[in-house]
């Protein structure tokens, strides 16, 4: 019944919508064409009747043709460098997994200079966990459901920004910043709601580039070894970056 | 000899042109870095020109005619002109491109029939009202794990408010994929179609927060459709 319901709700949803003023201007721009198609029509008939010589061998009236042809200075478009596209690779601490060696790409979309959006997915492999090592050929996991994979969408935030002086001649921008967003982990056969926060150091030797040395949690709830548990699996390491 | 003329020769046909930009202000300043705190360490004055490198957020990277390179802030390069006088290209986002833009993208954490759900959206618009929007998502439960993808129209009725509502209108896709402890389960995909609406926030620049409901109608080929209710709240920035 309830179904029904919105079933009809959305049907007069539908049928209302082209009524709303926007939709209104969308189903103007035929009409809007076909005015302007008619308007220049006009323009050309009349420029027809007003200047019936061409082709014809009466003078043109004589009005002074200007001779200097107008420059049309075209500006250059100025180049926004708001991406930023990196890699990183160090060390993850799976909980009851050990630590492993991981990787991953981050991008982000600079949107002040202290506020920007980010997404990340990265890569880590599992070990044996305790269990596993002392019991011989019990293996709770395959190699597949070892790999530990993980994207997330979120925010971060620079402060403290200052710079860092390389011998006398040479001076770096460089940041702190930390970040936090949600995603998803596919780890031991399962898909994992995960939330990540995270924080690092940045230097930017050149305008477009970035190096990075920063840690991150990814946490998600897991009741693989039993008990239902907030596991906090830990990751640190370097990247670079590029600017674009 | 011949290859240096020729990469020279190269070199000028492919280099950029950049905007040339005319100090008229008493002064602008240089700052070293492309932040609010980094010191100013030269100034342009009056009369005389920068060439604009590029952008970064709201700073610009600009090179002296003496060859000094530093940041000028934007609210200082929105003073400065270009060689006919006119104002500087300058594209920054204001409460007018909140009002009325092409382009809209953003991300989202929430509720989607219960379980854990994270999305991602982007918009085209077609007007200052009408837009465009395509979305996916992915759901994360105790019962079932699944992908969400759709498509739809967006009417927002009141655009140049600060914070405004809008109705959204759409069909998709949904990915279902039963956890293993339950009865035979089978990863099955399904029709939708949605019926929602929500508020835009505008909080500074090209940067806005948006709270979003859905209900989807899920076309089963079971006797009963199925509905599920999607609550969400993220952030977007418009170009």
């Amino acid at each position: 019944m309830e179904t029904r319901v919105r079933g009809l709700l959305l049907t007069a949803l539908l049928l209302t919508l082209p009524l709303l003023p926007g939709c209104a201007s969308v189903h103007r721009w035929r009409e809007h064409r076909a005015e302007v198609r008619a308007a220049r029509e006009e323009a050309r008939a009349e420029a027809a009747q007003a200047n019936p010589s061409a082709g014809g061998d009466t003078v043109p009236p004589g009005v002074v043709q200007p001779q200097v042809e107008r420059r049309n200075v075209k500006v250059p478009r100025i180049r926004s460098s708001n991406f930023e596209l990196g890699a990183h690779y160090g060390v993850m601490s799976i909980e009851d997994f050990g630590s492993h060696p991981a990787y991953g790409l981050d991008f982000a979309y600079h949107m002040t200079e202290d506020l920007y959006i980010r997404a990340e997915a990265g890569r880590a492999t599992g070990g044996l966990t305790s269990f596993e090592t002392l019991g011989g050929n019990v293996r709770l996991l395959t190699e597949g459901e070892r790999k530990f994979t993980y994207y997330d969408l979120g925010l971060g935030y620079n402060f403290l920004p200052g710079e860092a002086f390389f011998g006398r001649s040479r001076a770096m921008t460089s940041s702190f910043y930390v970040f936090g967003g949600a995603g998803a982990t596919q780890f031991a056969g399962d898909k994992k709601f995960t939330v990540s926060v995270g924080g690092g150091y940045q230097v930017l030797p050149l305008d477009w580039l970035a190096v990075h040395v920063g840690f991150e949690d990814h946490m998600f709830s897991s009741a693989l070894l039993g008990a239902n548990k907030l596991t906090n699996n830990l990751e640190a390491g370097v990247g670079i970056s590029v600017y674009f | 000899m011949a290859p240096a003329v020729c990469s020279a020769h190269l070199f000028t046909r492919h280099a950029r042109k950049y905007v040339q930009a005319f100090v008229k202000t008493p002064y602008l300043e240089l700052h070293t870095g492309p932040g609010r705190g980094y010191p100013v360490f030269d100034v342009v004055k009056q009369g005389e020109s920068v060439t604009v490198l590029f952008r970064r957020t709201q700073w610009l990277k600009v090179r002296t005619p003496r060859g000094v390179e530093g940041w000028a802030s934007e609210d200082d390069m929105l003073q400065t002109v270009l060689a006919d006088g006119e104002p500087l290209p300058l594209r920054i986002g204001t409460r007018a491109g909140f009002t009325s833009h092409r382009f809209e993208m953003g991300a989202f954490a929430g509720v989607f029939g219960g379980a854990n759900f994270i999305s991602a959206y982007s918009s085209l618009a077609f007007n200052s009202q009408m837009a465009v929007e395509a979305t996916v998502g992915q759901f994360l439960g105790r019962y079932s794990n699944g992908i969400t993808a759709d498509i739809g129209l967006t009417h927002v009725p009141m655009p140049q408010w600060r914070l405004s509502p809008f109705l959204s209108l759409g069909i998709g896709l949904l990915h279902v994929e039963p956890k293993a402890t339950l009865v035979q389960p089978s990863n099955r995909t399904e029709q939708t179609a949605y019926v929602g609406g929500g508020f835009k926030y505008y909080v500074g620049r090209n940067f806005f927060l948006r709270a979003e409901y859905k209900t989807h109608v899920v076309i089963t080929t079971q006797n009963r459709n199925q509905v599920e209710d999607e609550w969400k709240l993220g952030f977007a920035v418009f170009f």
